[in-house]
């Protein structure tokens, strides 16, 4: 019984260890062995409370990153039934989780049923409201304050037969009114802000099967994807524009863009074992195809002192194929040997019909078209050898061939595409190998390194000589654990001009204790490290400047710590703080010149600020089935060099109190 | 008297088990009840209610191995075949993967970066003490297990932009297979980073950002070749739309700046317009006109 008390406390005080946000309530309520009914065991909690935030400061910058509001919610709730004997009628087991119900910003629910040998059903909802200003984006023009519903359902008929049937349905919809802009007459036009009005949605139906044949487990999969988008954009009111040097105005603005498309997909997997190799086959083949329209008037005065309809239409497809193959051989119990290759093919075409009307005058029609292959080999070896009980080693070999094809063409309707094509091919070597050491029972060193090398990378910044070395120790020992970690990456791509040097580090350390079922402390710290240098060209008043550079340096500390106590039993006291601070290079304020260039540059090369967020909590056991739990959570945000005008800092003091019962 | 119950019990199911050495799950259920007393909570019950499998594949031997030796022991770990906490790793995976091996989802679990790290079925799943309402899971929330190794990770999920981890609303789960996986389709196939590729073999971003999918007529080449990551820090970010830069026009600008043989026709990524003098504020907030950067059907240079 002891025993048995101390299990269920153990499991009880997991959850509450580094929780990020305050509620809901980490501590459970009620009996953790749950209550027997009718054959079947149901453990059941529910909590209800007022969530309160008081924002001093930017307001929009609190809902881009926190978004907790005022307002009562069914923070959480919880309920399992497990069949005792394993022979439900209906079901073997249910389990109903949910969180932030009622108007939190961040809402999900999870369903699961099942019954043994016979179905099994999952079901997943979410939701996200998000908000953001993107103030350093385009200056607040872009904001969104859309909310995005995330639902997927899951049905395996006879899960545990020879033979399973699978279906299931995603369904992804993001709806709310936005800020867009739109350019008018190019360069030496105007930039006008819009109202959007945001209709998005995307969903997936799944068919398929796994079954055995000649010792081979064969699965295969049918998809249908859809997505479809409506989303408006309008203006109704005059606007001069951002460029107040031009006489571009616009008095009425509207565009409607219906994009809507499927992609029917095709998978099939193959997996054959035998005692010393295995294989596994892929192949995935999805057709993607979309219609679109963009019906776009703008009425003011253009910059030829037109008003403007344009007429966009056309479609665009994108068959993608790939194929993995696996062969894993054992030859020896302490011998692994993976080979992997995959071969991957993707296309993009289209054609676009680009139709303008300048104040009721057919000014032209004129025919785009592009075409993007990609096709990339790639072959990758990993030996894994246990060379003894505390020592073994692993090795790896990668090749990766890639070839991508363009073409771009224009013309009128009708005659031949003036059409130019283009071909690029790069290759990568890359070699890895590691360590790991075992010599303590309850203390692990890990070691690893990587070397890769490209031919001819496809960006500045992509990976051309690149060098990684990692690093681990782990100690633990029954409810003590800390560990260590390093980990660097640099990357150097240097060409003539374009001098591309990045360089991360990180460290993290971390430890968690829970001696007692009374306490627990976790506490972790992280660096992150990263500095690039880029080369840079660029116009300034029509004049090329050579020779610049893109300096970015960021130094992140980032530091949790949670401390949970309980009283007798009865007072549950839980205390965190969480940081995250980004130093920059140590400069204390902005680089400043009165040369316009380095004043551009300057002024990006470090973005130094402050993130913190304490918080407390106490949860106070009133009833065994019945707690009463209130916390405060602060999130403070502070820029040291203002980027952005207006400033983004905030303060926010954050809290909630509520009930939690089982019945 | 309690090894009196032990012995009877063990006669009862030697004198039922085929195989002689295998004792049953019930044998076990007198010297461990704690573990008993919820196992018809835990998934592995099934194989005990099925009631169609050997032996040897069903309740506590179906994990443990055959239990004969353990009980004339009189208990003690050595005498367990598959004692999980004395065995090595690559042990603890290839018992495990006797039944789960089939799935798709552990198809590369034997070349995945967690295996080669010696972080084995073990170090994620509790399989007696799960307090997770799914996959056994060792800690409640799918977040903290991660998180145990991944610290810089957990720092990025602080920072002011983010996915939304910590919130509860987005999982780890979600953009990456844990077990490994298939070659991406995007960065020359390299690095892998457990990314879990969305149906049609694409980027998982894809799965929720659908409208930033395509196909384009015109797509933003590196979007498709490189991948998201080129200009988004997936995790979190310091920055607004978890771009890598405070600013957009570095970001553009460190690509876009003609030089070497980089780029679609291997002759410089286009530098910008000689009309955008980067002086005026106006040209430093690239995606405020180039609106459609991630891809267009309608015009090449991204403005509608």
């Amino acid at each position: 019984m002891k025993l048995r008390t101390r299990l269920l406390t153990a499991v009880s005080a997991l959850p509450l260890l580094a929780q990020q946000t305050v509620a809901p309530t980490g501590e459970l309520v009620g009996r953790a062995r749950g209550e027997d009914y009718l054959g079947y065991n149901l453990v059941q909690s529910f909590e209800t409370g007022y969530r309160f935030a008081g924002i001093d400061g930017n307001r929009g910058k609190y809902r881009s990153d926190v978004n907790y509001r005022n307002g009562i919610r069914l923070l959480g709730s919880n309920l399992t039934m497990h069949s005792q004997d394993g022979q439900g009628r209906y079901f073997d087991e249910l389990v109903i989780s949910t969180q932030g119900l009622g108007n939190d910003p961040y809402q999900s629910s999870l369903l699961r049923v099942q019954k043994n040998k016979l179905y099994r059903y999952d079901l997943l909802w979410r939701l996200n409201d998000y908000y953001n200003p993107a103030l350093p984006v385009a200056g607040g023009l872009h904001l969104m304050n859309t909310e995005r519903r995330l639902q997927d359902h899951d049905l395996i008929l006879l899960p545990q037969g020879r033979f399973q049937l699978k279906a299931g349905y995603a369904r992804v919809t993001q709806d709310g009114p936005a800020l867009s802009t739109f350019n008018l007459d190019g360069a030496r036009g105007d930039e006008f802000p819009l109202f959007a009005d945001v209709r998005r949605l995307r969903s997936e139906i799944r068919l398929g099967g796994d079954f055995n044949l000649f010792g081979a487990k064969i699965s295969i999969l049918r998809a249908w994807e859809s997505f479809r988008e409506d989303t408006r954009r309008l203006r109704d009111t005059p606007h001069p524009g951002a460029n107040l040097d031009d006489l571009v105005t616009l008095d009425r603005f509207r565009a409607d863009e219906p994009y809507h498309g499927t992609t029917p997909l095709w998978r099939g997997n193959v997996r054959f074992e035998k005692k010393h190799f295995a294989v596994h086959g892929r192949a995935t083949y999805s057709g993607g195809r979309r219609n679109f329209l963009l019906d776009e008037a703008a009425q003011g005065v253009s910059r030829f002192g037109f008003n403007r309809q344009t007429l966009v239409f056309g479609n665009a497809r994108r068959p993608v194929t790939a194929g993995d193959f696996n062969l894993t051989l054992f030859p020896r119990a302490r011998l692994t040997v993976v080979n992997h290759a995959a071969v991957h093919s993707t296309r993009i075409d289209g054609d676009s019909f680009y139709r303008q009307l300048d104040n009721g005058t057919l000014a032209g029609e004129l025919v785009s078209f592009r075409f993007l292959g990609l096709r990339t080999v790639s072959n990758a070896t990993d030996v894994n050898v246990q060379a003894a009980k505390t020592l073994s080693f692993f090795t790896g070999y990668r090749w990766s061939n890639r070839m991508f094809r363009s073409g771009d063409g224009l013309g009128f309707p009708g005659t031949d595409l003036d059409r130019q094509a283009y071909e690029q091919e790069n290759t990568l070597h890359t070699g890895m190998a590691g360590v790991r050491w075992r010599p303590l029972k309850p203390l692990t060193v890990v070691l690893d390194g990587e070397v890769a090398r490209a031919d001819r990378p496809f960006t500045p910044i992509s990976e051309r000589n690149l060098h990684g070395l990692g690093a681990r120790v782990q100690y633990k020992q029954q409810s003590l654990l800390l560990s260590a970690a390093y980990k660097q990456m640099y990357n150097f791509n240097a060409v003539t001009v374009s001098a591309h040097s990045a360089r991360s580090r990180n460290y993290f350390y971390d430890a968690s204790w829970a001696p007692r079922d009374w306490f627990a402390f976790d506490a972790s710290y992280a660096r992150l490290h990263l500095d690039t240098v880029t080369g840079l060209q660029f116009f300034v008043a029509a004049r090329l400047v050579e020779g610049q550079r893109s300096l970015y340096i960021s130094n992140i500390h980032a530091g949790n710590l949670g401390v949970r106590v309980a009283v007798r039993k009865r007072i549950d006291l839980y205390g965190g703080y969480a940081m995250t601070q980004d130093t920059g290079d140590g400069r204390a304020i902005p680089s400043d010149t009165r040369e316009a260039v380095a004043s551009l540059l300057n002024r990006a090369q470090t973005f130094p600020l402050r993130f913190h967020s304490p918080l407390a909590r106490v949860s106070l056991r009133l009833h065994p089935k019945l707690r009463w739990n209130a916390g405060w959570q602060l999130y403070r945000y502070k820029e040291d060099f203002k980027l952005v005008v207006p400033s983004q800092d905030y303060r926010a003091h954050t809290g909630y109190t509520s009930l939690s019962w089982s019945f | 008297m309690r090894g009196v119950l032990i012995l009877a019990c063990a006669g009862l199911s030697l004198w039922a088990s085929p195989g002689g050495e295998y004792v049953g799950s019930n044998v076990c259920r007198a010297c461990h009840p704690d573990v008993w007393l919820n196992s018809y909570k835990n998934p592995h019950y099934k194989s005990l209610t099925a009631g169609d499998l050997a032996v040897e594949k069903t309740g506590c031997e179906g994990c443990h191995g055959a239990g004969q030796a353990h009980v004339e022991a009189r208990g003690g770990k050595t005498s367990i075949p598959n004692a999980f906490s004395l065995m090595p790793p690559g042990r603890i995976l290839d018992t495990c993967l006797t039944c789960h091996s089939q799935d798709l989802s552990r198809a590369n679990v034997k070349r995945s970066a967690h295996t080669l790290a010696d972080v084995v079925c073990t170090g994620c799943h509790s399989i007696h003490q799960s307090p997770a309402r799914r996959f056994l899971l060792a800690r409640a929330e799918q977040r903290e297990v991660c998180y145990g190794c991944h610290g810089n990770v957990r720092g990025q999920f602080s920072m002011p932009f983010k996915h939304r981890v910590n919130e509860g609303v987005v999982q780890c789960a979600d953009c990456h297979n844990p077990h490994g996986s298939f070659a991406p389709t995007w960065r020359m196939s390299q690095r892998p980073r457990l990314v879990d590729p969305a149906l049609g073999n694409e980027t998982p971003c894809v799965r929720c950002h659908a409208d930033k999918r395509g196909p384009f007529t015109f797509e933003h080449s590196p979007v498709r070749i490189e991948g998201c990551e080129t200009c988004h820090a997936p995790h979190g970010a310091m920055n607004a739309r978890l771009l890598r830069r405070p600013v957009v026009f570095t970001l553009c600008l460190e690509c876009h700046n003609g030089t070497g043989n980089f780029g679609r026709q291997g002759d410089g990524i286009q530098l910008q317009s000689a009309s955008h003098s980067m002086a005026d504020p106006r040209y430093q907030q690239c995606t405020a006109c180039h609106l459609r950067i991630h891809g267009s059907h309608s015009d090449s240079r991204f403005l509608r």
